[in-house]
């Protein structure tokens, strides 16, 4: 019985506190550069005079740019070296998994 | 003479109630324990007017720019959705832990209850005075300090337009790039 009141008396402080902790994780305030999600763009319903449809359009037509730019493969000459990609790949992976706590 | 005396008697009096506020500790000045009725109309009202006679001269330029939403977009994600929200959503830490609560600027101005915001122009010169100096003890800074007017604007020129968008424009036009 003794034992029984011992483990309550730790456990139950401990769940309510990390629950606490939990609800105020840093990470779920923390604002995330996120990429624009152009997929949903509807253009059939799109009135091109509205500055916030002209608007979208840029941000979209800068962001395919910008990527279509960072996969331009003729512009990659034959510096890239591909027998290292699986290990920088993998030194990546780990560095990723490291950056969580 | 006697009036004179009087006076006085009515100013230490007046001194010496308000340093027994101040000293007693007794004004509650926790953020979750609101003020009352009319110590709120009091400030809001001098809140409003001091807002309005501030920006009434201040000139407004074309907000209609496309480049603006963007600039302006990027901006109020990063630093004013966390107060202020964002379409589609109803409250945040921060939306529900302020005191006074800040607007929640994705409705409409004019379903705002018990206060006008005025036409357009009025609004954006508010807004933009409000973006540039800040609002003392309220938790609103003033963004002046390290932006520019133009970026201010752009600001302006974004809010004008958030109540009109939904959640996958708002996405679009706030999202870095």
């Amino acid at each position: 019985m003794k034992t029984l009141t011992k483990i309550a008396l730790v456990l139950i402080p401990t769940i309510t506190l990390s629950m606490a902790a939990t609800a105020h994780d840093p990470s779920m305030h923390a604002k995330k550069a996120e990429k624009a999600d152009c997929s949903k763009m509807d253009h059939s319903k799109m009135d091109m005079k509205d500055p916030v449809a002209i608007a979208m359009m840029k941000k979209c037509m800068k962001q395919a740019e910008t990527s279509s730019d960072k996969m331009d493969h003729s512009k990659m000459g034959k510096k890239m070296d591909h027998s290292k990609m699986t290990e920088m790949a993998d030194h990546n992976m780990k560095k990723d998994g490291h950056d969580n706590h | 003479m006697k009036m004179l005396k009087l006076l006085l008697l009515f100013v230490v009096l007046g001194l010496g109630v308000a340093a027994t506020v101040m000293y007693s500790g007794v004004v509650d000045v926790a953020a979750d324990e609101p003020h009352s009725d009319f110590v709120y109309w009091v400030l809001e009202e001098t809140r409003k007017n001091s807002i309005t006679k501030a920006a009434q001269n201040i000139e407004v330029p074309d907000l209609e720019d496309p480049d603006l939403l963007l600039t302006g977009g990027s901006d109020y994600e990063f630093m004013c959705s966390s107060c202020h929200l964002a379409p589609g959503q109803k409250e945040s830490d921060m939306s529900l832990g302020l005191y006074p609560a800040p607007p929640n600027l994705t409705i409409a101005a004019e379903s705002h209850k018990g206060h006008e915001h005025g036409d357009d122009t009025q609004a954006a010169r508010k807004n933009f005075w409000v973006i540039k100096h800040g609002i003392k003890a309220s938790g609103m800074p003033a963004w002046g300090k390290t932006h520019e007017d133009e970026r201010i604007w752009a600001m302006v020129a974004f809010i004008k337009k958030l109540p009109t968008l939904t959640p996958e424009q708002y996405q679009i036009l706030t999202a870095i790039e």
